[in-house]
């Protein structure tokens, strides 16, 4: 059968399972942008902590995702079966970029801009909010760029742990080894992620005028 | 290195088919198939002066039989059901003589391959349980669950609920209808999730270590659902033509593993974390000295 037939054939269910996908990927990335962000500019405040929790982001990155959910499977409120597991996978694996970039961001301001904010009598909190981060948008953008990109493509193994989405058919493709069933799943994400990167490569560049 | 040795090998070099000297085993990616495909190695390495490559942990049942037929493997060990189900496409029978016959006959007439004898042991589709939810609501057979399945939730593998001989059948055998569809996932995960009350019930396979070790029971196939799937091994003829002596070590091994026997040594690969060449040299020696 055709990608196209078998297209034609489950249309609602294609859209049900590319639903379910980017349902993950905002999810798991929104959370990650939540949690990285103020990480990567507490690593600005606090540089001894810097080695430690970028290292302990990196180890997560390394961690093979079937081995992470057999971790996640008996833990309360975060694992178990379902969506929930994927999305805690996902957000582990999304942390490294964001708090990375968010760092360079705001640690890469240019000190005499930083100096002459202070001497404006600016506080903490509106050098941060005022200086700091307009000036490291663009960086921090780039981080969230790659998490991005790449949770469209990680999302796929959420299928393993029965949270659905376009990994489903790629399992279920290479269960029975029939190459339609593959692409259908492999296409369809992989247009997803060139789409992500598209969009947030325009934002990316609307911002940029700002960095130094 | 007498004259004779260097042309041979000279001649091996330059026509780069250095394949027909050696044996390529596979196997498909779980323990049991990688056990058995380092006993089937070592037994060859053991009875033939012919050197083995092992090209183990394939991705499963169609990756091996593109392999095999393609002439990248000479053998590996396949259960009869599965190939009547998955390869033939044949609809699921539970007849153990005449699946072994059909299959046989047809993979020689259509694949040339050649079926040797069985193992000697069952690897079906298990249905399993928790022991305490068994022992709580007298659970023996499969056909006791059809009236707890509207309150159990089920975890399979994508294999399980895509094949012929899988869920579909199963469910309309018995009249199973679980509250939500079953979920799908990885199927080395679904003995976690059973084990930590996530699921209900799951489809592993009758000879794995964790149903003992997880303190899980087995549903008997009351309805007799399932194919026999006795493990055996699958060689290509041509390479059975040129070297007689794998057939002939291939033959010591038919109907030396029990049911039980493959539990303990997947146990021991698997719980005890043993290693598969030397749980396989260790068996090989016990039993076909």
């Amino acid at each position: 059968m055709s990608l196209w037939a078998f297209y034609a054939r489950n249309s609602q269910e294609v859209l049900g399972l590319v639903g379910q996908h980017l349902y993950l990927v905002a999810i798991s990335t929104g959370a990650a942008i939540v949690i990285g962000v103020p990480l990567g500019v507490l690593l600005t405040r606090r540089p001894r902590w810097r080695g430690p929790v970028l290292g302990v982001a990196n180890v997560f990155q390394t961690v093979p995702s079937l081995a992470l959910f057999g971790f996640l499977i008996p833990l309360p409120f975060i694992g178990g079966i379902g969506a929930t597991t994927a999305i805690v996978a996902l957000v582990l694996y999304a942390l490294l970029p964001i708090i990375r970039n968010t760092y360079e961001g705001v640690a890469g301001v240019d000190p005499a801009v930083r100096e002459a904010a202070r001497g404006m009598g600016m506080t903490d909190r509106q050098l941060l909010t005022q200086v700091e981060l307009p000036l490291g948008f663009g960086v921090i953008l780039a981080g969230v760029r790659v998490a991005t990109v790449v949770s469209v493509g990680t999302a796929t193994i959420a299928a393993a742990i029965g949270a659905g989405g376009l990994g489903v058919y790629i399992f279920r493709g290479v269960a029975v080894v029939d190459d339609t069933l593959i692409l259908a799943g492999a296409l369809p994400a992989a247009l997803m992620a060139l789409g992500a990167d598209a969009l947030l490569g325009v934002a990316e560049r609307r911002f940029a005028w700002r960095a130094p | 290195m007498t004259r004779g040795r260097w042309l041979c090998t000279a001649a091996l070099i330059l026509t780069g088919c250095g394949h027909r000297d050696r044996i390529v085993v596979g196997s498909k990616n779980f323990t049991e198939s990688d056990l058995l495909g380092e006993i089937v190695a070592q037994q060859i390495e053991r009875r033939t002066e012919l050197p083995v490559e092992r090209r183990f942990h394939l991705g499963g049942t169609f990756v091996c039989h593109q392999a095999i037929t393609s002439g990248q493997i000479d053998l590996y060990v396949e259960y009869t059901g599965t190939a009547y189900t998955a390869v033939l496409k044949q609809a699921p029978v539970a007849d153990r003589d005449s699946v072994y016959r059909t299959v046989a006959r047809d993979y020689a007439q259509r694949f040339g391959l050649v079926w040797g004898k069985p193992f000697g042991f069952n690897n079906a589709f298990a249905i399993t349980v928790r022991r305490r939810d068994a022992a709580r609501h007298g659970l023996r057979r499969i056909s006791d669950l059809a009236r707890l399945a509207p309150g159990w939730k089920a975890g399979f593998g994508y294999e399980f609920l895509e094949r012929a001989d899988g869920f579909r059948g199963l469910a309309s055998v018995y009249g199973l209808r679980f509250a939500a569809p079953p979920t799908a996932m990885d199927l080395g995960l679904t003995y976690r999730a059973l084990a930590e009350g996530k699921v209900d019930v799951i489809a592993g396979n009758s000879t794995d270590g964790q149903i003992q070790a997880l303190d899980l029971v087995v549903l008997e196939d009351d309805r007799h659902y399932f194919p026999p799937y006795e493990a055996a091994p699958v060689i290509r003829q041509a390479t059975i033509t040129r070297h007689s002596g794998v057939a002939v070590a291939l033959a010591q091994l038919a109907g030396k593993i029990s049911d039980a026997e493959m539990r303990r040594l997947n146990a021991l690969a698997d719980v005890e974390h043993r290693d598969i060449a030397t749980i396989a040299r260790d068996w090989l020696r016990a039993t076909v000295p």
